[in-house]
């Protein structure tokens, strides 16, 4: 290298450096990844995706991290708005569950990406059911079903409505138990049930704007008479476990006959021996419990746009989307017949009808204090 | 060597002059988190559930939360299995705590040295996992169930989600340190003035009630203050174990902001939990500055 060339590429160098804002930057061709969801949902990540998306794309690495709950890949996404007020790297390009419409204003300040308009060469897969938004991608699903002791009830006695759910609880005293609905999806999606089946089985009657606090009293107000009504019929005359996973503990001490579950937790749990083979699952069929996806969000002003829109593509692949089925025991987030054939034959059980889905937003905080107030305490335990 | 030889001729006790820039210094850094991660957010909170935006916007005088606190039947329930818990708790951890402490004293040899690592024991186990064991033992078809099964004994009434389940765990959970404060208070009393009162006569229990009890008075009121405190606002035991509804205030506020989603009632509740915390707390400094003033 000649001298003087030399010295003036360090010259340029020292002064890009002397100029370039005191920060530190994404590397590129990392994707950095964060997820709000459980360990099993991270764990799945760590071994089954990063390697087969990393030996599938070489050159592109996974950041894994894990930004604690939901209000953690909240800050994030206001992090990059803000980054893309300054003009900023965001040191964020991909969000594993988010939701579109958080933090506020994120969609109108570009911060997320258009997927139906990025050009996935899978996007026409996602099942139209579980498109929310065109700037979240559903990649996959759970859906509550019951799962139930074979060996004390039929399977061909299994309830298959909510009326027949409802007789045989109350044949059945003490054999059923949910959990609290804010602790945990299972429990609460059977109060969701409820309140569906209190007014008309009519999911599209609940939307996340519609919230009225004279509406809310009224359609909830049926739905805890429905609930208060069955509570003596429940495990301990009306007690209401904590989480998801007591329910199951009772299920699998065999103190309780029948509980909701989420689909991938109990596929799991029988898949690790935690609950018996013999445990049977139903999903009600004049409306199915409530289910709900995960869907993922490309950050726009991201540095590695580019190739998180080539994991977006991936995800959506039969590969992955096999391997949420076996692997993880959620459902696809693309339609079931884009899911091979023996999968499709062996999970035939509980493939829904219809997902149907309950908004968050005020009815999530209504419903929370509603049944504490209403459905919990009006029990009379010592008797 | 040279600076060893002049580190020794140091005064072995310096000047007040020179000490208390240190002593302040050392002092300084947890008064100053305390501020600022205690008494700063406390006063915060109490501020913004008393001066609160109406309307239009204006900031104002408004106690509407607190009175929504006490005249709503959900809370003052909740606020009443709170009280009934600590003080079930406190009776309890004083009959099962002061026995053993007053055996360990008074006993040596290899067995009290057993009895002692067993009360300490719980001290060591995560409260999560405590709760899960529960579960497992005393919860409905349990190691208990299966124990009184094999002898043809009916099962018992479990406490698994009533509100003697947290009470139970609660107890197990502050025995090591109950224990702990009363052997250091007991460690106080002197064995002449027993031998003496023995000497004159005295029976084990106005031995007890005249000679031990006046001694370690403070020590039982510092032991039940901690206790009390940690008990009034714990979480992870009430949540695994208690029932959905009454609650204790530690689950309860925290569903009321992330669930319900409304900060400023949960707030409140922190408050009022912060108020009773205080009369609690004041047991504790009077009998630690009524120790120093001796």
């Amino acid at each position: 290298m000649k001298r003087r060339t030399f010295m003036m590429s360090t010259a340029g160098a020292a002064a890009g450096l002397a100029f370039a804002p005191r920060m530190s930057f994404a590397a590129q061709g990392t994707i950095d990844w964060y997820t709000s969801s459980d360990t099993n949902i991270l764990d799945f990540w760590t071994n089954t995706v990063k390697p087969a998306f990393e030996a599938a794309n070489p050159g592109i690495k996974l950041n894994l991290v894990d930004a604690g709950d939901g209000a953690g890949v909240i800050a994030i996404g206001e992090r990059a708005i803000a980054a893309k007020q300054t003009k900023a790297d965001p040191q964020a390009d991909y969000f594993e569950s988010a939701d579109a419409l958080l933090p506020a204003g994120a969609i109108k300040a570009g911060v997320y990406t258009n997927i139906k308009q990025a050009g996935l060469a899978n996007y026409s897969k996602v099942n139209p059911l579980a498109i929310e938004s065109e700037y979240s991608l559903p990649y996959r699903g759970s859906q509550v079903l019951l799962a139930y002791d074979t060996t004390k009830l039929k399977p061909a006695d299994a309830p298959k409505t909510w009326e027949q759910l409802v007789t045989w609880i109350k044949a059945n005293p003490g054999q059923f138990v949910y959990n609290r609905p804010d602790k945990g999806g299972s429990g609460g999606n059977f109060v969701r049930r409820a309140i569906h089946q209190a007014n008309g089985l009519d999911p599209k009657a609940f939307k996340v704007d519609n919230y009225t606090q004279a509406f809310g009293d009224e359609a909830l107000g049926k739905a805890w008479k429905l609930l208060a009504d069955i509570a003596p019929s429940l495990y301990d005359k009306g007690a209401y476990s904590s989480g998801n996973t007591q329910s199951l503990q009772l299920l699998s001490q065999g103190v309780v006959t029948m509980i909701p579950v989420w689909s991938d937790q109990v596929l799991q749990a029988i898949e690790q021996g935690v609950l018996p083979a013999e445990t049977g699952l139903v999903q009600l069929q004049d409306l199915a419990l409530c289910g709900g996806f995960t869907r993922s969000v490309v950050i726009e002003n991201g540095a590695n746009r580019e190739a998180s829109l080539k994991l977006a593509d991936f995800m959506l692949s039969e590969e992955m989307q096999s391997a949420i089925l076996t692997e993880l025991g959620g459902f696809p987030g693309v339609s079931w017949d884009h899911v091979s054939a023996d999968l499709r034959k062996r999970f035939a059980d509980i493939i829904p009808q219809s997902i149907p889905t309950f908004p968050g937003g005020k009815w999530e905080a209504a419903i929370n204090d509603g049944w504490y107030r209403n459905v919990a305490p009006n029990v009379d335990r010592k008797s | 060597m040279s600076e060893v030889t002049e580190g020794a001729v140091r005064p072995l006790i310096d000047g007040a002059a020179r000490r208390r820039p240190i002593g302040l210094l050392l002092v300084a850094i947890p008064v100053l988190l305390m501020i600022w991660l205690v008494i700063w957010p406390a006063m915060n909170a109490i501020g913004r559930t008393i001066w609160r935006t109406d309307a239009n916007g204006q900031l104002s005088f408004d106690l509407s939360s607190y009175v929504f606190f006490f005249s709503d039947r959900y809370s003052l329930d909740n606020l009443a299995v709170t009280l009934w818990t600590t003080f079930v708790c406190a009776i309890l951890l004083l009959v099962i705590c002061l026995p053993i402490a007053l055996y360990l004293r008074f006993s040596h040899g290899r067995l009290s040295a057993y009895v002692q690592a067993l009360a300490i024991f719980p001290m060591f186990v995560p409260s999560i996992i405590l709760a899960f064991a529960f579960i497992r033992v005393l919860g409905p078809n349990g190691m208990v169930d299966i124990l009184l099964n094999a002898v043809d004994l009916p099962k018992i009434r479990t406490p698994y989600l009533t509100p003697w389940g947290p009470v139970i765990g609660l107890v197990w959970d502050n025995i090591p340190l109950t224990v702990l404060i009363l052997l250091a208070g007991l460690g106080s009393v002197a064995n002449q003035s027993i031998e003496a009162a023995r000497d004159v006569g005295a029976n084990a229990l106005q031995v007890f009630w005249h000679i031990i009890l006046p001694r370690i008075s403070n020590s039982v009121l510092v032991a039940l203050s901690f206790s009390v405190l940690g008990i009034f606002s714990s979480f992870t035991l009430p949540y695994l174990l208690g029932p959905a509804s009454p609650e204790m205030l530690g689950p309860f506020m925290q569903r009321t902001l992330r669930e319900v989603q409304n900060p400023v009632g949960a707030m409140t509740q922190a408050v009022v939990a912060f108020g009773f915390c205080i009369v609690f707390g004041l047991f504790y400094v009077r009998s630690v500055a009524r120790n120093q003033g001796k």
